[in-house]
């Protein structure tokens, strides 16, 4: 295993991390979720020290203010989709707006159509929609001193490429009206050109660059539109 | 057939069911949800009487709760008298040995809800007793119905530690399979037969509906498919 060591400070509303596969990427967020501990450093939100080796810090996933989807769905098969999609829900939040943020959720990912289904009634791309929405009510609807940090962990790399645009679109513009900063994982140009967000580019477990996604990934951009212009894609 | 026999085995086998759930589900989630010396020490511990012949466990807990050791003193003060030779001296044996009963379901269940369940949930704010109410149990509770049958079904047929423990008080500590054993010393085998044979019905019965349980996860795909 690559060993892992990165600092970084997130400071736009949509920040993605951006890497060739098994560069860290995901131990990155699993850290900051708080299911790995750190052999040394520092994780902190605003105020909030969440982890810090040096104390001994170290609070429980649950108790940070994160909420976080992984890459795989996860979703709890006892339980509808709209259950699935109610259960990280703020608890003092009355229960007008928690359904109306769902509702919203739901329009937003098209799972409208789906809401008393089991998840095993359901397709891959679709699980993985509703885990992402999943996590998004949560961090939505979270109770606490300032906003909750959403981590999504690729979280349309199953989707075909025009839905996703569109879901992206959308749920951009509708995370920053909330005002929920995001920390995504990708290894596609496009998504992270289509976001247009701040780019921390990670290769073998070191940041190597940070920055707008123009700049970040201009040399990748190149490479893509050399590659497209001399058709060398095989179809 | 001795009803009073029968009476008192279905009371004893629904009190330790409940008793041993309350303990092992704890238990067996600690033991499930990670792996150390502790655990494994606890786990053999719990899988004793597994191996152990009952008269020995009947043996040190008739020690154990008499006025031998301060434990059993100490019990003979709050209660006023011997926990041996009464209901809830069999009740304790009962609990100890069926535990393995209860837990081994249980640990094998929790050990097959994926932990990807748990972060998930964890990564939605949940505590850990959320997500064990919320998510782990709903998703293991087919072990949870095995344990529960196969602690009560257990009870029923227990005959040592209730030999060694209990003796044979009508009504307070004889049960259908020491009333079983009485009817053959008396060469009373008529009755003998009939209680053999409710025993017999009675541990069937219940390994069908462990065997049937697969189904119930059969069940829940129909469902699924009404609703699509």
């Amino acid at each position: 295993m690559v060993p892992l060591d990165v600092d970084f400070a997130l400071t736009q509303p949509w920040t993605v991390l951006f890497g060739p596969s098994g560069s860290g990427k995901t131990t990155v967020l699993r850290a900051i979720a708080g299911f790995v501990r750190l052999e040394a450093g520092r994780i902190a939100r605003e105020d909030l020290v969440m982890a810090d080796s040096a104390t001994g810090v170290f609070v429980p996933a649950h108790l940070r203010p994160v909420r976080s989807a992984a890459q795989a769905a996860w979703l709890f098969p006892h339980l509808t989709v709209m259950r699935n999609i109610l259960y990280g829900c703020g608890r003092k939040s009355e229960g007008t707006d928690q359904v109306q943020a769902a509702d919203e959720v739901m329009a937003l990912f098209r799972l409208e159509q789906l809401s008393e289904r089991l998840p095993r009634a359901l397709s891959g791309g679709e699980r993985q929609r509703v885990s992402v929405a999943r996590a998004v009510v949560s961090a939505v609807t979270f109770q606490g001193p300032g906003k909750a940090l959403l981590l999504l962990d690729e979280p349309f790399s199953g989707l075909d490429v025009t839905l996703r645009d569109e879901l992206l679109a959308n749920l951009r513009g509708w995370l920053v009206r909330w005002n929920i900063p995001v920390l995504s994982v990708t290894h596609d140009v496009g998504e992270a050109f289509q976001l247009g967000a701040e780019v921390i580019k990670i290769a073998d477990g070191k940041v190597v660059d940070q920055g707008q996604v123009s700049d970040a990934l201009a040399g990748e951009r190149r490479l893509l539109m050399d590659q497209l212009s001399r058709g060398s894609f095989k179809i | 057939m001795d009803i009073d026999a029968l009476w008192l085995t279905l009371r004893l086998a629904a009190s330790t069911t409940v008793i041993l759930l309350l303990v092992a589900l704890p238990l067996a989630w600690w033991i499930a949800s990670g792996h150390s010396l502790g655990r494994a020490v606890v786990q053999a511990v719990v899988a004793l009487p597994l191996v152990l012949p009952p008269t020995v466990l009947g043996f040190y807990l008739l020690v154990a709760l008499g006025p031998l050791t301060w434990p059993g003193r100490l019990l003979m003060q709050v209660f006023g008298h011997p926990l041996a030779f009464s209901f809830a001296g069999l009740l304790v044996g009962s609990v100890i040995y069926s535990l393995p009963f209860a837990v081994q379901p249980l640990v094998a269940g929790f050990g097959a809800v994926d932990q990807g369940y748990v972060e998930a949930a964890a990564g939605l704010g949940a505590s850990p007793v959320k997500v064990f109410l919320s998510v782990v149990l709903p998703m293991a509770r087919t072990s949870l119905l095995a344990a529960a049958v196969l602690a009560f079904t257990h009870t029923v047929g227990e005959f040592g530690v209730v030999l060694m423990l209990g003796g044979n008080i009508p009504g307070r500590t004889r049960t259908l399979s020491i009333s079983l054993y009485d009817l053959v010393q008396d060469g009373n085998y008529m009755a003998a037969n009939r209680t053999a044979w409710v025993l017999v019905a009675f541990a069937m019965a219940a390994l069908l509906v462990i065997y049937l349980l697969p189904s119930v996860r059969k069940m829940d795909g129909r469902q699924a498919d009404v609703v699509r």
